[in-house]
Parts: structure tokens; C-alpha cells; sequence
């Protein structure tokens, strides 16, 4: 990763700015909205291989940062939602698409359908992923 | 499947915040199907979007607004080698994808 950077560093002009935006493993809320709201009703588990991707990057940065090669300006986290229209829809898809680095667990999976089928008419499911982005200056 | 990313446009807001692309010549890494470079391009002089994954640009391809043709070049690319010229963008975006 730090070879990538470097490569950034390349094409950007002197003091030219890098945008660093990507999911940061927090046990993601799974949430019931409606119109009238939205509920968290459960949490998903966070797998191994998503946790040291995240160190793994947020090291690249500090090597990067370290070199001199650039200087971090600014920071903030904002919420990234994938929402479905129900919870089974939500299942397959973190089964089939999200297996490698996160896990929703049985209790989890009943309490998000419980609270969707007592919910409004026209509740959805979410899952509320955090992300981090951060700008950085060439130096 | 219904799957809605990101109903909010919080990416864009947020993106936005951190960074005035007006005019600018913008580089995307690791751009995927162009979910986020349709948002952000037409404000920006020229984008270069590159990803290493042929399907990806090719959805890409077929995906981008007709008025944004010239404006964007999608580019299949590695991230840690860039068939790019030195000092050629004002602004790079790593989005999802260090």
C-alpha cells in the first residue's frame, strides 16, 4: 500500500490534496426506519480480516505521514447506508456479499426481524457503516 | 433485491465538504462501477478514473452519463503502478479502496 502512495504522490502537483475515504470496522448498527424514525436493533460482529485491513491501512498513513510525504489537514467520520426493504434481503446480501468481513449473528437476526414486522408499513433495514475520511496535503 | 446505497448522499456531501473539485483535474482510485465518479465529475475539469478490475470499468463504461464522455477517462489500471505522467492532478481520491 505504501508503493500506491507513492505512486499518488507522483502524479499530484506540489501541495496537491489526497481524499482518503473508506468503512472503519465499529460493530455497524443494524437499524429499523420508517418515515417516523429510524431504531437500532442489533449490531454486527466484526471479523477478523476486516479489523486488520483497517490497521493495516491506518499504518500505510502513518508511514506515509511519517516520510514527510504528506500532512494530514482534516478529519471526520460521516454514516454510509445500505438499506433494503426487508430483513431477509439484508441477510443474503451480508451473507453472500459481506461473508469475508463481517458476521450477523442469530440474536441480532431475530431482534432486526421482530422489530420489522411490528414496525410501520413502510419500515426498511439498515445498516449504518462508518466511514472515515480524511484530507491530506503533499508536502 | 431492493439495496440502496447511500439514500442520504452522504459520500458526496461529505466529499464535498472536504474538498472544492470545481475546475479541477481529479484523479479516482480504485473507482469500481463509477458510483461515486458519476456524482462528483461534472463539477470538476477533468477525471481520470482507474481500477484494476476489467468487469468493474466495463460497467463503468456503459454506465457514464453521456455528458460526462469527455470529461472522464475511465483507465484500467494498478494503483501501484500508474500509467500517468508526474505532477498531472490537483486533487486524488482514495475511496474505498486503500
Amino acid at each position: 500500500m505504501v508503493d500506491a502512495l507513492s505512486e499518488i504522490r507522483r502524479v499530484l502537483v506540489p501541495r496537491g490534496i489526497l481524499i482518503d475515504m473508506r468503512p472503519l470496522a465499529d460493530r455497524w448498527p443494524v437499524e429499523v426506519v420508517s418515515s417516523r424514525g429510524s431504531r437500532e436493533s442489533g449490531r454486527v460482529e466484526d471479523l477478523p480480516e476486516q479489523v486488520s485491513g483497517d490497521v493495516a491501512s491506518n499504518k500505510t498513513m502513518q508511514e506515509v505521514e511519517s516520510r514527510g510525504w504528506f500532512v494530514r489537514e482534516s478529519e471526520d467520520f460521516f454514516p454510509f447506508f445500505y438499506s433494503w426493504d426487508t430483513p431477509s434481503e439484508m441477510e443474503k446480501f451480508v451473507d453472500d456479499d459481506w461473508s469475508d468481513f463481517i458476521r450477523l449473528g442469530e440474536e441480532d437476526r431475530k431482534s432486526t426481524r421482530s422489530a420489522w414486522a411490528v414496525g410501520d408499513a413502510d419500515s426498511r433495514v439498515r445498516i449504518r457503516v462508518k466511514i472515515l475520511i480524511t484530507r491530506w496535503k503533499k508536502l | 433485491m431492493t439495496l440502496q446505497k447511500d439514500p442520504e448522499r452522504n459520500e458526496i456531501k461529505f466529499l464535498r465538504k472536504y474538498i472544492d473539485l470545481t475546475g479541477k483535474r481529479v484523479l479516482e482510485i480504485g473507482c469500481g462501477e463509477g458510483r461515486l465518479t458519476w456524482q462528483y465529475a461534472k463539477w470538476t475539469g477533468s477525471t481520470v478514473a482507474i481500477d484494476p478490475d476489467r468487469d468493474s470499468l466495463r460497467v463503468a463504461r456503459v454506465d457514464r452519463p453521456y455528458d460526462l464522455q469527455e470529461k472522464v477517462h475511465l483507465v484500467r489500471a494498478d494503483s501501484q503502478s500508474m500509467p500517468l505522467p508526474k505532477e498531472k492532478f490537483d486533487i486524488a481520491i482514495l475511496a474505498w479502496s486503500l
